[in-house]
């Protein structure tokens, strides 16, 4: 298409030339508006272009109407450019002055001032700016997945003793490196690990030289990743996505110095410790020397101080310790004393004889109390004694005399019964062979009797028996009985 | 403090961090005054070697290489030339 639109201007451009040669020679002179309208068809003749420029003299959109007039120029031309006020609405960046822009439009004559116009319908970044455009991106992206968190980022050793440094080893960089730790601290060790910088390629070499420091036995304390100032397309290696990644997946802490302030790329986002420029972050690794001499010098106070302070505290302890034990001893021997004093004090010791005369006093009293004791003792049976007599004797009679009188009355009563009298009065008694015989029946013939009488008995034999009846019977019995 | 090294197969870091400790530990004042003046003596010695490096100090700088096989292997390298020490 651009060939054909070339072709065309080519062919439009040199037929109406021609034709105002031929007009001058021929003294037939065009209107300045035939030869306007020549132009503006010619132009228009061209269809739509894409030209690459940079944007200049641009002052915003036109207060009132809201288009946009400015120019767009390259190194040796430069064209009036206008952006109308819908098509600069559907923009995705603002325009400025000295951005490349990429716009899409065609040739305007504006008939009225003869003055050629490009009118962009549409704009897009392009050179440093489409990369700047896509930098941001990428970096809005990274944003998004965490990776420039603060959270991530790893805290750095103050001192770092060995450093990684991950720079083209041909350049300037690795040496200011080198000269800027030598001078400010030499004890930092350096293991330079070599990759491009800058160039197709050199994202891939620089990952993998990282990977190649981190790998390092013993590890660094951090890797330097640092490269010197250049133009924003010479710091686009370090804008690279697997770079940037391989930074923040990076196992070893790394600090970036790339390029001057302000550069500011992608890796420098997502690193651990952000440096402007590649001394800087050489220094940022470690202190400087004359700084750990004055920590030493401080340490040197603080431990002299710390040991005297712990053996000045020894010593207080012991003196202390020293009055605690003087004045327990002294406490106790006092005591002590004072319990010896009292013991000495003590009767017992002071005069042993006044215990012997106290305990002689104490058993005569005694024996005094024994001795009347007994004497009352055997007066008060003896007072007992003396009334108890009497009343026994006169019990003792009483019992006597009661009992004679009672033994008179019986004999008395046992004299008027007894059966000697009766017998006396002439009665007998006679015995059988079974007993005192009452009834003529208890005997037979033959039977001996017994016959008692009063002076004595009879022995006599039955002769005969002879049963009475009425009052001789009676009378009978009545001898038998007593 | 059992498993002390030799003051001189410490790094500098090791040795400046064994030395903090020893002075908090000082200064926290719980130590036993034997372990205390051990731990002086042990300080004073490292303090001593710290000083010492700090004064001889030189730079070490290697590079990795890869060698014939590709592996990685660390060369000596040239350390910062001092002729413009002074002129920064």
């Amino acid at each position: 298409m651009k060939g054909g639109a070339v072709s065309a201007w080519n062919l439009t451009g040199t037929v109406p030339r021609a034709r105002d040669d031929g007009g001058e020679r021929d003294g037939g002179a065009l209107s300045v508006s035939r030869a306007v309208e020549l132009a503006a068809s010619a132009l228009e003749a061209i269809p739509q272009l894409t030209v690459i420029g940079e944007v200049t003299g641009f002052r915003g959109p036109h207060a009132r109407s809201g288009h946009c007039y400015f120019q767009i120029k390259d190194d040796s031309c430069a064209v009036d450019c206008i952006v109308w006020r819908g098509s600069y609405a559907k923009r995705t960046f603002d325009l400025r002055d000295g951005i490349q822009v990429q716009f899409t439009g065609s040739f305007n004559l504006y008939k009225a001032t003869g003055r050629m116009s490009f009118v962009a319908r549409s704009f897009s970044l392009a050179g440093e700016g489409l990369l700047r455009q896509q930098v941001a991106a990428l970096a809005e992206k990274l944003r998004r997945e965490g990776l420039m968190d603060e959270a991530r980022r790893r805290r750095i050793p103050v001192f770092c003793t060995r450093v990684a440094v991950v720079t083209s080893l041909s350049g300037a960089v690795i040496d200011d490196v080198k000269r800027t730790l030598r001078r400010r601290n030499p004890l930092v060790e350096l293991v330079c690990v070599g990759a491009r910088v800058q160039g197709e390629g050199a994202a891939e070499e620089l990952v993998e030289a990282l990977g190649r420091a981190a790998a390092l036995d013993p590890a660094p304390d951090c890797i330097l990743l640092v490269r010197g100032g250049g133009s924003f397309e010479d710091l686009m290696t370090f804008n690279d996505e697997a770079l940037a990644r391989a930074v923040a997946a990076c196992p070893v802490p790394v600090v970036t110095g790339i390029g001057h302030e302000p550069d500011t790329s992608i890796c420098d986002m997502v690193s651990d410790r952000r440096c402007s420029t590649p001394t800087a972050a050489a220094e940022s690794v470690a202190p400087a020397m004359a700084d750990l001499a004055e920590v030493l010098a401080a340490r040197e106070r603080r431990l002299a101080s710390a040991a005297s302070a712990r053996v000045r505290t020894a010593s207080a302890e012991l003196d202390a310790r020293r009055d605690r034990a003087r004045r327990a001893m002294s406490a106790r021997l006092d005591r002590l004393s004072v319990a010896l004093d009292a013991l000495a004090a003590r009767p017992s010791l002071q005069g042993p004889a006044a215990i012997i005369d106290r305990r002689r006093t104490d058993l005569m009293q005694t024996s005094e109390r024994l001795a009347s004791a007994v004497e009352r003792s055997q007066e008060r049976f003896a007072r007992e004694l003396d009334g108890v007599s009497p009343r026994l004797v006169r019990a003792g009679q009483a019992l006597v005399a009661g009992r004679r009188s009672a033994l008179a009355s019986r004999a008395a009563a046992l004299d008027a019964l007894s059966p000697l009298k009766v017998l006396a009065r002439g009665y007998a008694i006679a015995y059988g062979p079974s007993g005192v015989v009452t009834s003529a029946g208890q005997v037979a013939c033959g039977d001996d009797l017994r016959v008692r009488l009063a002076d004595g008995d009879v022995r006599a034999r039955v002769e005969e028996v002879a049963c009475a009846t009425g009052p001789d019977g009676g009378a009978r019995e009545g001898a038998l009985r007593p | 403090m059992a498993d002390e090294k030799k003051v001189e197969d410490l790094t500098y870091k090791e040795a400046s961090t064994e030395l903090e400790l020893i002075i908090r530990n000082l200064e926290s004042g719980d130590m036993e005054l034997e372990e205390s003046l051990a731990s002086y003596t042990r300080g004073v010695e490292l303090l001593r070697s710290l000083r010492a490096r700090l004064e001889d100090a030189e730079q070490k700088v290697s590079v990795l290489m890869k060698d014939v096989d590709g592996n990685d292997v660390l060369e000596e390298g040239e350390p910062a030339d001092t002729s413009d020490a002074l002129s920064f």
